[in-house]
């Protein structure tokens, strides 16, 4: 403890990873810099969760290698500390005591560390406190604190912030990038939030089937404002290669198709479209409903169509 | 505290203070003891049916201070109470029982919860041991241990294991594998996951079931000790019975009473100190 530990340099050669027939990364191979700031974005399902459960350690690949610093990850997994979509404190353990989790040593020295790494995040005041009591935004800084308590040379972030409303990502991503500022660990975060990627990031890197399709620096100065004009160019672009496999015909990303397919389910049922683009293409596109939706607002096979693209999902209008 | 339709509801002043002096609560019981009493003055009740609260009272105090026996204690003679012996004997073998059957049904909640090959290999089993009331195997106890104090403390033992090893069970179930997967991640030893992270998410079940234990302890004891014990509360009342002491029966039926409430508010009492941080367990 004491000495700034340098943040870890991650590799990872011809990774691949199969759940049954599904490849879900697929010879992956990209470079992590020694503190550096990765955000991973892609579509649900692009293998990006995956990724950061085999960095983490919770998952193993099939085949390939994942080095930190050019030794096996897994000699130093201790180094590695994880943030997860919901805070997962313990409901049972003061704030305190959430952040103490995992260190040993003596009770004082322990308690010293914790509120240490709390007033980091701002919340020494709140020590004594049952988790419950917090926000979820406070809940998740506790998260925050419980990793960097632990002076990880790689931050994994998944999508924690995603259950956030807008004002505290803004603050949470200010707190994140002063954290990483000046504890130099190498940083991963996923997200599906490309104006968050561009906030944050050294790097862009775009999965998609299991594979990178796009490696994007990003030379904003940091801190960087969302209305500056090189912000949203990037954003733009990469929204643009997120959902480059079709081009809208509107300003609203709307497309006109045809129901080719359903598939139902228990829950969600999918629904594969005809759509073409402007330039005449035609290609076919996925969109999961509701099976419930789908029982309020029949969709038949050759059902004319309007497909909506957001960032990351397609919704469906009928016609 | 209730939870009734009428909760916050309480419009009498009177009433209100009353309650939260914790009077509101006494004053049933206490109208029972008087009109009970009034009715066995006036004549109304047989004492051979019912004795008087008052004479119920005395025969307490009887037995409790008058008769009695010098007992050798380790190194001593002590001269102690009838009660206290009866009470002293019924006590220690709901303890010992509680114990015995509590930390084997701990055991096996624990390891079939946690383990796969555990649960496979003895759940069903004990699913089927289950559906035994265990007051059934009295007969063939009493073959077994004769009227020793083993064949009592079996039973209790019996009685106490199903709602412990059902709730431990459940319980470690019912941990969150998102905050184990947290847990290892954050450098936790299994001994650190089972003390911080799993035991304290299974105990609320826990002691749901030692709140159902305690209630089974009593009453495998009141069946146990009526039928065959030299010694106890159910002893207690077979004797009067046989000497038609009405009185002393109602006595040890207050006394069931009196330790099956002492042991919900221990119960209780560690679920407050325990389960702070649950709110649901706050208010119970």
């Amino acid at each position: 403890m004491g000495t700034a530990a340098k943040g870890l340099e991650i590799g990872l050669q011809g990774v691949q990873r199969r759940f049954g027939e599904r490849v879900v990364l697929n010879q992956l191979s990209t470079r992590f810099a020694a503190g550096e700031f990765i955000v991973v974005v892609g579509r649900s399902g692009c293998g990006k969760s995956t990724l950061l459960r085999l960095l983490a350690g919770l998952d193993a690949a099939q085949a390939g290698q994942v080095e930190a610093d050019g030794r096996p990850l897994g000699d130093l997994i201790g180094d590695v500390r994880i943030m997860y979509q919901d805070a997962r404190l313990l409901p049972w353990k003061s704030v305190v005591d959430n952040v103490a989790l995992g260190l040993s040593g003596k009770r004082e020295s322990v308690r010293a560390l914790a509120l240490e790494a709390l007033s980091q995040v701002g919340l020494a005041d709140r020590a004594d406190e049952w988790p419950k009591n917090l926000s979820g935004g406070q809940q998740q800084r506790v998260a925050l604190a419980r990793a960097l308590v632990h002076r990880p040379r790689l931050l994994l972030l998944d999508e924690p912030l995603g259950a956030l409303d807008a004002l505290t990502r803004i603050e949470m991503h200010r707190l994140i990038e002063r954290i990483w500022r000046e504890h130099r660990f190498t940083a991963v975060l996923v997200t599906h939030d490309v104006s968050e990627a561009v906030a944050l990031a050294d790097r862009i890197v775009l999965l998609e089937d299991g594979q990178v399709v796009l490696d994007q620096v990003v030379n904003i100065e940091r801190p960087r404002a969302r209305g500056d004009a090189n912000f949203a160019r990037l954003e733009g672009l990469v929204l643009d290669r997120l959902l480059n496999t079709v081009q809208a015909i509107n300003q609203r990303n709307q497309l006109r198709g045809r129901v080719v397919a359903i598939r139902p389910g228990d829950v969600l049922a999918e629904v594969e479209m005809e759509v073409t683009d402007v330039s005449g293409h035609s290609s076919v596109v996925t969109s999961t409903v509701t099976v419930r939706n789908l029982r309020e607002h029949s969709l038949e096979v050759g059902a004319e169509v309007i497909a909506a693209f957001k960032a990351t999902d397609v919704a469906l209008v009928s016609v | 505290m209730s939870q009734g339709l009428d909760r916050g509801r309480l419009t009498s002043g009177v009433l209100r203070r009353l309650r939260s002096r914790g009077i509101l609560s006494w004053i049933v019981p206490v109208l029972v003891l008087v009109v009970w009493q009034v009715a066995v003055q006036l004549g109304w009740l047989s004492t051979r049916i019912l004795p008087s609260p008052w004479e119920v009272l005395l025969a307490g105090y009887d037995k409790a201070v008058k008769s009695g026996e010098v007992v050798h204690l380790w190194i001593w003679d002590v001269w102690i109470g009838e009660l206290w012996i009866h009470l002293g004997a019924s006590f220690g073998r709901a303890a010992v029982g509680f114990v015995i059957g509590g930390s084997v049904g701990f055991f096996f909640g624990l390891i079939n919860g946690a383990y796969k090959l555990a649960e496979d290999l003895f759940d069903t089993t004990l699913q089927m041991v289950r559906n035994v009331p265990h007051l059934a195997l009295i007969p063939l106890v009493i073959l077994w241990f004769g009227i020793d104090e083993g064949g009592k403390v079996f039973l209790v033992a019996l009685g106490v294991f199903f709602p412990i090893y059902l709730n431990t069970y459940h319980g470690i179930r019912a941990v969150s594998p998102e905050l184990i997967e947290m847990g290892r991640s954050y450098g936790l030893n299994d001994w650190g996951l089972f003390r911080q992270v799993i035991l304290p998410g299974a105990l609320p079940n826990i002691l749901v079931g030692v709140r159902y234990a305690l209630g089974f302890t009593w009453l495998t004891l009141i069946v146990a000790e009526t039928i065959a014990a030299p010694s106890g509360i159910g002893y207690m009342a077979m004797n009067a019975r046989e000497f038609l002491q009405t009185d002393v029966v109602v006595l040890t039926i207050l006394l069931y009473a009196l330790l099956g409430k002492a042991a919900d508010v221990a119960a209780r009492l560690l679920e407050r100190r325990w389960l702070r941080w649950n709110n649901n367990f706050l208010a119970a």
